[in-house]
């Protein structure tokens, strides 16, 4: 027994040291990059893989585990970026003392939108998200006074972060926030660990996969759909505060519109909803491909295949407006992934990965392959 | 009580319009409990088609609806016959984010074809305003009450009178029932997502005298939508119509007295009224 025991044994192990040592060389990788990386577009694009993957997870918490698809998470980006740039350039608070305020506010605003919306299911729970973060959008725009309206806030200069007297960054380099956004990045993906394993977690599993057996069993529903959805704002909020900090402008559309809600959505949608990397796998698929729309990559790379010569005048309209079209590619990819993909990404590749050690497993017995599979006649 | 009356009735002129839009919503959620979010998008559809025919034919902008019914009709069946039809049993939630993302390609995709610049028809009378019972009503929107009218009442007809109406409203009630009395419920699918499509298309046409044309202008009105389909009760026509109405007559008094950046921020609060307090709507009696 112990000796056929031993064999899967060891190369469980095996595999998870095997994980272990890929986690770690990742990790190596992504310290050491902005060392080994001088230009500041390389940067600046890891930075913004760091911020979708941090919105995604953040969201992910209610939204995967809990299944509440809130389309109204920019109240909460747009809340702690509003109140972290504000105290910044009206009462010069420095952004970590701010930040504290901005995490308060993002919480009572979450606890007021729990109690109001929790109230509701399904689409009327997406509805009214929609619509309470459409009424801060507003309220926001027209309060010019308090938020300067529609022309936004413009961060005129980050204080320097001093530990005694020593700088420890003056904020003038892509670098710093590179390191802030893998923290954040990393800290937002080890919450979703904590929260899928733990009783927390099963508990919003439960509300998920079936409200009332949830409820009959005693699980206090809105109790646990509140402390997910405050969970899931915190960490909102924070990537806003990143965003407005790093951007160093804000104005309501950018960080309140119904767009950046839709699109932390289909960050965890298109990686896979409710796993821990599904929304890290969302943002590796999104990011390079809406940012190469961005930087008309895909237009050069036409040009360079020769499908459309650049001289032609479908070539010039491409180059002029394939650009300003960089949403297109979220449209595309969140219908084909509903269609051909439920489980997202990283499950379809997970379902192929699947079948191709099947296949290979069952490569060496070709009666069994004879027998289940498909016949001619 | 002179500019309240007056704004009252510039309300209810922009809240037949409104209307439209929400019978639309409402038939296509009656027929396949689908919920589009591309609904907007839809509307901008028509307003960029009678642009196009405005421009290049020379058509009145109330006469092409003409050509953006049956445009839209079809395009609309179309999508429910490639897309839709496909999440029929899927997840509400599932639904909700495929005709996201479908707003958010045929949005793109008409801001690639005609850029984001903002788009007009100037017609005659665009800014002319045209007396009725001491009220200063502005033309165009005073038309497009009269055609949304007709319009309207075609379709209640449509409904009540005709076999093919009473088929559409059998599914509704039941899906299952209606099929298993013959009807072929995924004709009615069709039908109902066509005739959607073709009330947004036909709104998007009546408003574009008077609207600035541009690729995101259906967001807003996808949102505005759906206030008035919950307003009115889910799935039912006359609360739709009601709904748009009260809607337009809100958002007018609000931008009168109130002011006007935030006369929308009154009508989502009615939503989230509504919703709370009475989710099955004025009329509906579909609950959640």
């Amino acid at each position: 027994m112990r000796a056929l025991d031993d064999k899967p044994v060891s190369r469980a192990r095996g595999s998870a040291r095997l994980w272990w040592l890929l986690i770690a060389a990742v990790m190596a990788g992504l310290i050491a990059f902005p060392q080994a990386m001088s230009s500041p577009y390389g940067l600046h694009l890891m930075i913004l893989l760091f911020l979708s993957v941090a919105m995604g997870e953040s969201w992910n918490v209610i939204g995967g585990y809990c299944g509440q698809y809130s389309v109204g998470h920019a109240a909460y980006f747009g809340v702690g970026s509003y109140a972290t740039l504000m105290l910044l350039q009206y009462k010069h608070v420095a952004p970590w003392w701010g930040v504290w305020v901005a995490l308060v506010a993002a919480l009572v605003v979450s606890l007021v939108i729990g109690t109001i919306c929790f109230r509701l299911r399904g689409p009327y729970f997406v509805l009214a998200s929609i619509a309470v973060a459409e009424i801060i959008r507003l309220i926001v725009l027209n309060w010019k006074q308090l938020t300067n309206g529609a022309e936004g806030i413009l961060l005129a200069d980050l204080p320097a972060l001093k530990l005694g007297d020593t700088v420890i960054t003056d904020w003038l380099s892509k670098t710093p926030f590179y390191y802030l956004g893998l923290a954040l990045a990393l800290t937002t993906l080890l919450v979703n660990y904590l929260v899928q394993h733990s009783k927390l977690g099963y508990y919003l599993q439960a509300i998920r996969e079936d409200q009332d057996a949830a409820h009959s069993l005693g699980i206090n529903l809105s109790f646990y759909k509140n402390v997910a959805l405050a969970i899931s704002a915190l960490f909102t909020a924070l990537s806003g505060i990143f965003y407005g900090l790093y951007i160093g402008f804000i104005d309501p559309p950018s960080v309140l519109g119904v767009d950046l809600s839709v699109q932390m959505v289909l960050i965890c949608i298109i990686g896979g909803i409710g796993t821990n990397f599904g929304p890290v796998v969302g943002a590796l698929v999104l990011v390079p491909l809406s940012e190469a729309l961005r930087a008309n990559l895909l237009t050069k790379l036409l040009f360079a295949i020769g499908v459309v010569r650049e001289s032609s005048a479908v070539g010039g309209f491409l180059k002029e407006n394939l650009a300003h079209a960089h949403v297109l590619i979220y449209g595309i990819l969140v219908v084909v992934v509903i269609l051909f993909m439920p489980d997202g990404v990283l499950g379809f590749a997970k379902k192929l990965i699947a079948r191709g050690a099947r296949q290979l497993s069952e490569a060496p017995q070709p009666l069994v392959g004879g027998l289940h599979g498909p016949t001619r006649d | 009580m002179r500019v309240l009356l007056q704004s009252a009735a510039s309300g209810i002129l922009i809240g037949g319009v409104y209307a439209l839009v929400g019978i639309g919503l409402t038939i296509i959620y009656g027929v396949m409990r689908v919920i589009n979010f591309a609904h907007g998008e839809l509307l901008m559809i028509g307003m960029y088609l009678t642009w196009i025919i405005f421009t290049w034919l020379g058509v009145d902008p109330f006469v092409s609806i003409v050509f953006v019914i049956p445009l839209t009709f079809l395009f609309g069946a179309f999508l429910q016959t490639t897309l839709i039809n496909r999440v029929l049993n899927a997840l509400p939630q599932n639904q909700i984010l495929l005709t996201i993302g479908l707003g958010l390609i045929v949005s793109n995709v008409v801001m690639l074809i005609f850029t984001s610049d903002y788009k007009i028809i100037t017609t005659g009378y665009s800014s002319s305003t045209l007396n009725f019972a001491g009220l200063r009503l502005s033309t165009p929107l005073a038309i497009s009450l009269a055609i949304t009218t007709v319009i309207t009442t075609i379709l209640y007809l449509f409904l009540l009178k005709t076999d093919t109406g009473q088929a559409i409203r059998a599914t509704a009630q039941d899906r299952d029932a209606a099929q298993l009395m013959g009807i072929n419920v995924k004709r009615m699918s069709v039908l109902a997502f066509g005739i959607g499509t073709a009330l947004a298309g036909t709104a998007g046409s009546l408003i574009s005298p008077t609207y600035y044309i541009f690729p995101q202008v259906g967001g807003a009105f996808t949102l505005k939508a759906f206030v008035i389909v919950v307003l009115g009760g889910m799935g039912s026509v006359v609360g739709a119509t009601l709904g748009g109405i009260i809607i337009g007559v809100t958002e007018s008094l609000a931008a009168v007295y109130i002011s006007s950046g935030m006369k929308e921020v009154f009508v989502y609060v009615l939503f989230l009224l509504v919703l709370l307090f009475k989710p099955s709507g004025l009329l509906g009696s579909s609950r959640m």
